[in-house]
């Protein structure tokens, strides 16, 4: 198989990188999984000529700011368009927002890339509610075995399931009962407590709300 | 009005204003740590940005001047947007019946965006801007406008 797997994450290998376990999860039923390559710690221009060699390249990525990593586009930059016209690109993005329409103005970036570098576009995967997987991964069990699935089907039909796709990309907006009910969990309190938690253990708590540069 | 300049383009320049000038200074990448969220709140362990965060937080407007990488922001103006996460903070508001960060200051600057370069794809500009304009939107922006870099010529009356 001529995949390679990028991982886009600056966390890269690290424990905490849902990016890296996504990865993982995406080639373990594979009968002969794929490389991964972390993008974080590499030399770029070495990694970016390395991947062409490859047929097809999917990047797996957390979204910040409603698109890729800023490492992830340094990495990018290194990109050449390619020379033959049998190449793909496809995309897997894992975000911490519930719904996955947050996603839909990087994947028509995407779209463009894979157009610009003269690939053909495999598609993006979304998956949102994804930030506490490398926190509680027995409770993303399911999730995890949907990227199973999802790696082991791509090695038979080099296509990523139309199926497991929407199945990840639930939902893909609010409802207004939803938004209501999820404001209602805010305002009473409930959806902070996790990050209550941690800001205690840090000693933070009574700075959470700090603005450090109105001086 | 107090006004702060972001520029990647080296032939532009506003005087008496404060620049941020992305073509000499390379902007560390965020890490994805969260400390500006939950262990240092508002303040992120790295200190390159101190300036640029007061000067950017207590300006009425944000002129930026972007050049177009690749159909996108350079990924240095691109570590730029992702370090903004200090200015927000970590908990989530449904209130526009989507997900979005609560602010941490009560006011944002205006965008005034201009870009420079080509787009390779018929609807790259269009993806760009939509891009853009989702990104000030979440950041709380009240005003925004995105334009290519030639209308600012044209309403400031200079050649580039």
């Amino acid at each position: 198989m001529r995949t390679i797997i990028i991982n886009g994450s600056p966390k890269g290998n690290s424990e905490k990188s849902n990016s890296r376990i996504i990865c993982e999860e995406f080639v373990r039923k594979m009968k002969s999984p794929c490389e991964i390559k972390c993008i974080a710690n590499s030399d770029m221009e070495d990694l970016a000529r390395y991947v062409e060699k490859h047929e097809t390249v999917i990047f797996v990525l957390p979204l910040y700011i409603h698109a890729m990593p800023g490492i992830m586009m340094e990495f990018i930059q290194h990109l050449r368009p390619s020379s033959v016209n049998d190449k793909s690109l496809g995309f897997i993005i894992q975000a911490g927002f519930i719904e996955t329409q947050q996603h839909r103005y990087v994947e028509r970036y995407f779209a463009s890339l894979a157009e610009q570098l003269n690939y053909n576009y495999l598609g993006t995967v979304s998956k949102g509610e994804a930030a506490a997987i490398y926190m509680f991964p027995k409770m993303f069990k399911k999730v995890l075995i949907k990227f199973n699935d999802l790696g082991r089907i791509y090695e038979h039909t080099h296509a990523f399931d139309n199926e497991i796709k929407q199945e990840l990309g639930k939902p893909y907006e609010l409802t207004k009962f939803q938004s209501h009910v999820f404001q209602f969990f805010c305002d009473i309190g409930l959806t902070n407590l996790g990050w209550r938690k941690f800001l205690k253990k840090n000693n933070a708590y009574d700075k959470r709300l700090e603005r450090p540069f109105l001086y | 009005m107090k006004t702060i300049v972001i520029k990647e383009c080296t032939d532009i320049s506003i005087e008496n204003t404060f620049t941020f000038d992305l073509s000499k200074i390379t902007i560390a990448h965020c890490v994805g740590c969260w400390s500006c969220w939950w262990k240092t709140p508002g303040k992120c362990v790295f200190k390159d940005l101190n300036e640029f965060y007061h000067e950017y937080i207590t300006a009425d407007k944000a002129i930026y001047f972007s050049k177009i990488t690749k159909g996108f922001v350079s990924a240095n103006l691109k570590n730029l947007f992702d370090r903004m996460i200090p200015l927000y903070l970590p908990y989530t508001t449904y209130k526009t019946g989507e997900s979005m960060h609560v602010k941490r200051y009560d006011k944002y600057p205006d965008i005034e965006f201009y870009y420079d370069g080509q787009f390779k794809t018929a609807n790259g500009r269009e993806i760009f801007e939509q891009y853009i304009n989702r990104v000030f939107y979440q950041f709380y922006a009240k005003n925004i406008s995105v334009m290519p870099i030639e209308k600012f010529c044209i309403n400031r009356g200079k050649e580039i």
